[in-house]
C-alpha cells in the first residue's frame, strides 16, 4: 500500500476530479430547490433553473419594463467604467510613486512610513468623509476603490524596484544615465510586470470596494442590482449576477495575464531558469 | 419599521444568503416537542421598542408560559435582513411594514398573516431638500433614497399629490444607514429617509421637509406578521403575543412612574433618551389599544391603502416575475379581499386582537 | 597586545615598478574606514592610460573596496584620487565602466538593446530613446560592437537566453560602447565554467589592445591575474592583532611589472616571483 502522500489521479482521471466539487455543488442546489419548491411553488431562495433562464432572458435580453434598458448590459458597463477608471489611475498613483519611494533614497525615507500608514486605513471607514469631501456621484466610487488598492499598489512597486539590484543603477550611471534616464529604461520596464501582477491582485478588493460603493449609492451597476433585488430577495436575478461577476473577474484577470506574458517575454523567461 | 440607525451593509452576507442561510434551513423540522418553540425576530424602530421591553421584562415569557409554550425574541441588526431571514423560514414572526409585508414574504409565497398592526407613520418618513422648500422643486433633481422600501412609495405619493411622476426625477439608491453622511455631501439635493435618520437630516442648515408621512395618514403600517400556516396550527402563538403585546401597550401609554420606567428602557435599548423617544412618538401614531387596532382593520381605508400599495409593488416589479396585474398577489382584510382571490399570502387577521379586546391578562 | 607582522615587505620593496610617465589615474593616501574596522589602509598608486592592471588577494582583503572606490560608489575616508588630472567624481558616471560577476545587463532588454541603450542615455537625454536616423546609425554601431565580442547572431536574444559567457561578453560590449577613461572588471569570469573564461580571457585581452584600454580588474584568481595583466598588485594586510582583526586594513603587498604586451610570455624572473607569490597568498594555485 503506497502512502497517500504519494497518489496521484492519472492524467484522465484528473479533469474528472476537477469537476467533480462543482458538478455535487450543482446536484445539492437542485435537490434542495426541488425540496423548497415542492413546499413552497412560490420560494425565492433557491430558485429552479427554468427560474434562472427566465431572469437571465429579463435582464440580459428584453427591455426593462420601467427604464427601457437591458439591464444586464447597463449594469456591466457601469461598473466597469467604474472599475476601469480606479484601476487606471491607481496604476498610475501606484507606478509613479513606488518607483519613487523605491528609487530615490530621499523619496522613500520621507514618504513611505506615510504610505505604509495609509495602507492600513479600511477604506470603507472613511466612507462617511468620503461623500463630504466628494458627494455621492461616480467620483465617490472611483475614489473609494483608489484609496483602497493604491497603497498596496505603490508598496508592491516599491518592494520591486528595491529589488533591483545595484549594480544594474551603477551599471546605467557608468553608461551615463541620468536619474531620470535610469527611471525611465531601467527602473520603469522592471516594475511594469509587477504592476499587472500587483493590479491582478488588486482587482480582488477592487471588485469588493466597487460591490460596497454601489451597495451604498448608485442607479446603476452590478452590485447596484444586487443590493436592489436583495430587498425581494429575488435569487433568481443575484445567483446570475454573482456568477457574471465571478466570469468578468475572471476573464479581466486572464485578459491581464495574457498581456502581461506577450509584453513581458524577458520577465516570464527570466522565472523559468 | 424600517433599520436599526447602526446599520452596516454586509455585502458578503447578501452574497452568501443562498449557500449560509438555507442550506442549513434544508435541515429544518425538529420534532415536536412537549412545549413548542417558537423564534420571532424584531429590529430597532420607535415602533418596535415594545419587543425588547417584552423580552427584558418577562412579560413575554409570562405570556407564553401560560399558554404552555416558549417564545424566542431576537433582535438582528438588519432589516432586510431579518425579513428574508422570516421568508426563509427560520422565524415564526418577524416586524416589518405593510410594504414589505407583501413583497417579501408574500411575493415570494410565504402565506403570511398581520397579526398586530402596531401604529402607522405619522410623520417618521419625509421628504427633505436642500436649499428649495416647495416639493414641486423636485422635479428634475436626483433623490437619494433607499429604493423600492417605503420611502420610495412615500415619495411616489408625494408625486402623486403634485401630479408629477417618478419620470420627473432620478432616483439614486442610498442605503439608510449612509444617508445621514449621504445628506451632507454638497452634490445631494433631495432625499427620502425615515426616522431616526430623518431628524438628523432635517438638522442641516438649508434642509427643507416637504412632504411627510403624516400627508399620507395610516398608508405606512408597522405590522407584527407571523407565518399563517404556524399560526393556525398553533393559535396559542398569536394569543401570546398579542396578550403580551397589549399589557405593554397599557404600560407605555400609562402616565404613571411605572409607564415612565418602561418608555424610558425602550428609548436607552433604542439608543437615545426619554425625550428623544417620546418626540420620535409623536410622529408616530401607535395603537394603544387593541379596540383601536381593530377599528383601523377593518376600516375600508386599509384595503385601499393595500391596493394602492399592490399597484406601487407591481409597477417596480416587486411581485415577482409571474405576476401579471397588481392583483396577483391576494391579500384579505377585513373589509375586503384584493387581488387573486385563489392566491391569498398576506392576510389581515384582526381575530386575536379582538380576543385581546375582552380578555385581561 | 599588538603583533605586528611584515610579511612580504621585503617585496614591496623590489617590485618591478619604475614608471616615469604622467600618472593617469593617481592614488594618494586612502584610506577606507567604516566605524568598526579598517578596511584599506595608506594607499599609494599611480596608474599609466593603457595598462591592464589586476588586483589579487584573499577574500577580506579590501580589492572590492577598492573597486567601488575606483567607481565612485563609495568615497574613501581620507587621501584623494586622480583620473586624468582630475578628481574622481564620488558618484558613477560615464567616465568609468565596469563589468561586474552578475547582474551587468539589463534583464528587460534584448542583446541589441543592451548596447543601444547605452548611446540613448548619451543622445537622448529626455527621452532616453532614439527615432529615425539617429536610431538607425546608433543600431549600426551596437550591432558592430555585438559582432565584436562575438554576439552577431544573438542580438535579438534576451539576457536570460544566454550563457554565462554570452552574458560576459555583451556586458564588455555594452561597456566599451559608451567609451569610459577607465574600465573595471569585478572579477567577471568568476561564475563561468573554464572553458567560456578561456574564450574570455582571449577575448578581453583582444579589446584591451584594440581599444587601448585602461583596465583595473579584480580576481581571486591569481593565474587569471598573471596570464592577462600587464601589472599585478596584491592587497593584503601587512599589520595583524589577533585580538581586534578589523584594527588594521590591507595595502599593496606586491605591485609587479609583468609585461607590456599581455601576448608576451612572463619573463623567468616574473614566474619566479608568481610561483613564490602563489605559495603565500592562500588559496591560489602556483601560475602556469
Amino acid at each position: 500500500m503506497r502512502k497517500l502522500i504519494n497518489w496521484r489521479p492519472a492524467k484522465g482521471a484528473l479533469a474528472a476530479l476537477g469537476c467533480a466539487p462543482f458538478v455535487l455543488v450543482l446536484i445539492a442546489y437542485m435537490v434542495a430547490s426541488q425540496a423548497r419548491l415542492e413546499v413552497n411553488p412560490n420560494d425565492k431562495m433557491l430558485p429552479a433553473f427554468a427560474s434562472f433562464s427566465a431572469a437571465i432572458t429579463r435582464v440580459a435580453i428584453e427591455p426593462d419594463r420601467r427604464t427601457g434598458e437591458r439591464l444586464l448590459w447597463v449594469d456591466t458597463a457601469a461598473s466597469l467604467r467604474r472599475l476601469g477608471l480606479a484601476i487606471a489611475i491607481s496604476a498610475v498613483i501606484g507606478l509613479t510613486l513606488g518607483m519613487a519611494l523605491g528609487a530615490l533614497p530621499i523619496a522613500g525615507a520621507s514618504l513611505s512610513p506615510l504610505v505604509a500608514g495609509v495602507s492600513l486605513i479600511p477604506p470603507l471607514a472613511i466612507l462617511p468623509i468620503l461623500f463630504i469631501v466628494v458627494g455621492l456621484g461616480e467620483l465617490s466610487k472611483v475614489v473609494l476603490i483608489c484609496i483602497g488598492i493604491t497603497p498596496v499598489i505603490t508598496r508592491d512597486i516599491e518592494q520591486r524596484v528595491r529589488e533591483i539590484p545595484r549594480e544594474l543603477i551603477v551599471k546605467a550611471q557608468t553608461l551615463g544615465a541620468s536619474t531620470w534616464q535610469i527611471m525611465l529604461r531601467v527602473v520603469l520596464p522592471q516594475a511594469l510586470p509587477r504592476l499587472v501582477s500587483a493590479l491582478r491582485l488588486g482587482l480582488c478588493s477592487a471588485w469588493l470596494f466597487l460591490i460596497a460603493a454601489e451597495a451604498i449609492a448608485a442607479e446603476s451597476g452590478l452590485g447596484y442590482r444586487i443590493f436592489l433585488v436583495r430587498r425581494y430577495l429575488a435569487m433568481d436575478v443575484i445567483l446570475p449576477y454573482v456568477l457574471w461577476i465571478t466570469a468578468v473577474a475572471y476573464l479581466t484577470d486572464y485578459v491581464l495575464g495574457w498581456i502581461s506574458r506577450r509584453a513581458f517575454r524577458w520577465h516570464f523567461l527570466g522565472q523559468l531558469q | 419599521m424600517h433599520h436599526s440607525a447602526g446599520l452596516r451593509i454586509r455585502f458578503t452576507a447578501a452574497l452568501l444568503v443562498v449557500g449560509a442561510a438555507l442550506l442549513a434551513h434544508s435541515a429544518y423540522g425538529v420534532a415536536d416537542e412537549i412545549k413548542p418553540k417558537f423564534r420571532v425576530a424584531w429590529t430597532v424602530y420607535v415602533g418596535w421598542m415594545p419587543w425588547d421591553y417584552a423580552a427584558q421584562s418577562g412579560i413575554m415569557k409570562k405570556w407564553a408560559d401560560k399558554l404552555g409554550i416558549e417564545v424566542e425574541i431576537v433582535q438582528l441588526n438588519d432589516y432586510v435582513e431579518s425579513i428574508n431571514q422570516y421568508t426563509a423560514g427560520k422565524f415564526d414572526g418577524c416586524v416589518m411594514t405593510n410594504m414589505d409585508a407583501l413583497t417579501i414574504p408574500a411575493a415570494g409565497g410565504v402565506d403570511s398573516t398581520a397579526l398586530i398592526v402596531g401604529d402607522f407613520s405619522n410623520g417618521n418618513d419625509g421628504v427633505v431638500l436642500k436649499g428649495k422648500d416647495k416639493l414641486a422643486d423636485i422635479k428634475g433633481q436626483r433623490v437619494n433614497l433607499v429604493e423600492l422600501s417605503v420611502s420610495h412609495y412615500l415619495l411616489a405619493r408625494a408625486l402623486q399629490s403634485i401630479k408629477a411622476s417618478e419620470k420627473d426625477i432620478k432616483v439614486v439608491n442610498t442605503s439608510d444607514a449612509d444617508i445621514v453622511a449621504a445628506a451632507s455631501a454638497s452634490d445631494t439635493t433631495a432625499l427620502v429617509t425615515w426616522n431616526p435618520q430623518l431628524s438628523e437630516v432635517k438638522k442641516l442648515p438649508t434642509a427643507h421637509e416637504v412632504f411627510n408621512s403624516s400627508q399620507i395618514p395610516g398608508e405606512i403600517i408597522d405590522l407584527m406578521v407571523v407565518n399563517s400556516a404556524k399560526l393556525k396550527a398553533n393559535p396559542k402563538l398569536g394569543q401570546a403575543l398579542v396578550g403580551a403585546w397589549y399589557e405593554i401597550m397599557e404600560l407605555m401609554s400609562s402616565p404613571s412612574p411605572a409607564g415612565v420606567a418602561a418608555r424610558t428602557a425602550m428609548a436607552k435599548a433604542s439608543g437615545t433618551d426619554l425625550a428623544g423617544f417620546e418626540s420620535q412618538l409623536k410622529t408616530t401614531r401607535m395603537f394603544y389599544t387593541p379596540a383601536d387596532a381593530v377599528k383601523f382593520t377593518q376600516s375600508p381605508a386599509l384595503a385601499n391603502t393595500m391596493q394602492q400599495v399592490a399597484e406601487f409593488s407591481f409597477m417596480h416589479g416587486l411581485l415577482g416575475e409571474g405576476a401579471k396585474s397588481a392583483g396577483a398577489v391576494g391579500i384579505a382584510t377585513a373589509s375586503r379581499t384584493i387581488g387573486a382571490s385563489a392566491n391569498v399570502k398576506l392576510r389581515f387577521d384582526d381575530s386575536f386582537m379582538q380576543q385581546a379586546v375582552s380578555v385581561k391578562p | 597586545m599588538c603583533s605586528v607582522g611584515f610579511r612580504g615587505a621585503r617585496f614591496a620593496g623590489t617590485s618591478w615598478g619604475n614608471y616615469s610617465s604622467v600618472a593617469f589615474l593617481e592614488l594618494t593616501n586612502v584610506w577606507q574606514e567604516y566605524p568598526d574596522q579598517v578596511v584599506l589602509e595608506r594607499l599609494n598608486l599611480m596608474l599609466e592610460a593603457g595598462e591592464f592592471c589586476v588586483v589579487v588577494g584573499a577574500s577580506g582583503c579590501g580589492k572590492s573596496t577598492f573597486l567601488r572606490l575606483l567607481l565612485g560608489e563609495e568615497r574613501p575616508s581620507r587621501g584623494r584620487v586622480i583620473l586624468d588630472g582630475k578628481p574622481l567624481r564620488d558618484e558613477p558616471d560615464a567616465a568609468r565602466g565596469v563589468v561586474f560577476q552578475r547582474y551587468s545587463v539589463f534583464p528587460h532588454l534584448t542583446a541589441l538593446a543592451n548596447v543601444l541603450v547605452a548611446l540613448e542615455f548619451k543622445q537622448a537625454p529626455l527621452t532616453a530613446r532614439l527615432f529615425g536616423r539617429t536610431r538607425y546609425a546608433a543600431t549600426k554601431r551596437a550591432q558592430a560592437m555585438l559582432e565584436a565580442v562575438g554576439l552577431g547572431a544573438a542580438a535579438a536574444r534576451y539576457p536570460c537566453e544566454l550563457s554565462g559567457g554570452m552574458q560576459q561578453r555583451l556586458a564588455l560590449a555594452q561597456a566599451l560602447i559608451a567609451e569610459p577613461r577607465v574600465l573595471l572588471l569585478d572579477e567577471p569570469f568568476g561564475a563561468l565554467d573554464p572553458g567560456s573564461r578561456a574564450d574570455m580571457h582571449v577575448l578581453v585581452r583582444d579589446l584591451w589592445r584594440r581599444h587601448g584600454l585602461t583596465v583595473v580588474m579584480v580576481t581571486h584568481d591569481l593565474k587569471e591575474g598573471f596570464s592577462l595583466g600587464t601589472r599585478l598588485l596584491v592587497f593584503d594586510k601587512v599589520r595583524h592583532d589577533p585580538q581586534a582583526p578589523n584594527a588594521y586594513g590591507s595595502r599593496v603587498t606586491y605591485d609587479l611589472k609583468l609585461r607590456t604586451n599581455p601576448l608576451t610570455p612572463m619573463t623567468h624572473a616574473n614566474r619566479a616571483a608568481a610561483l613564490r607569490l602563489a605559495s603565500i597568498v592562500p588559496g591560489h594555485a602556483a601560475p602556469g
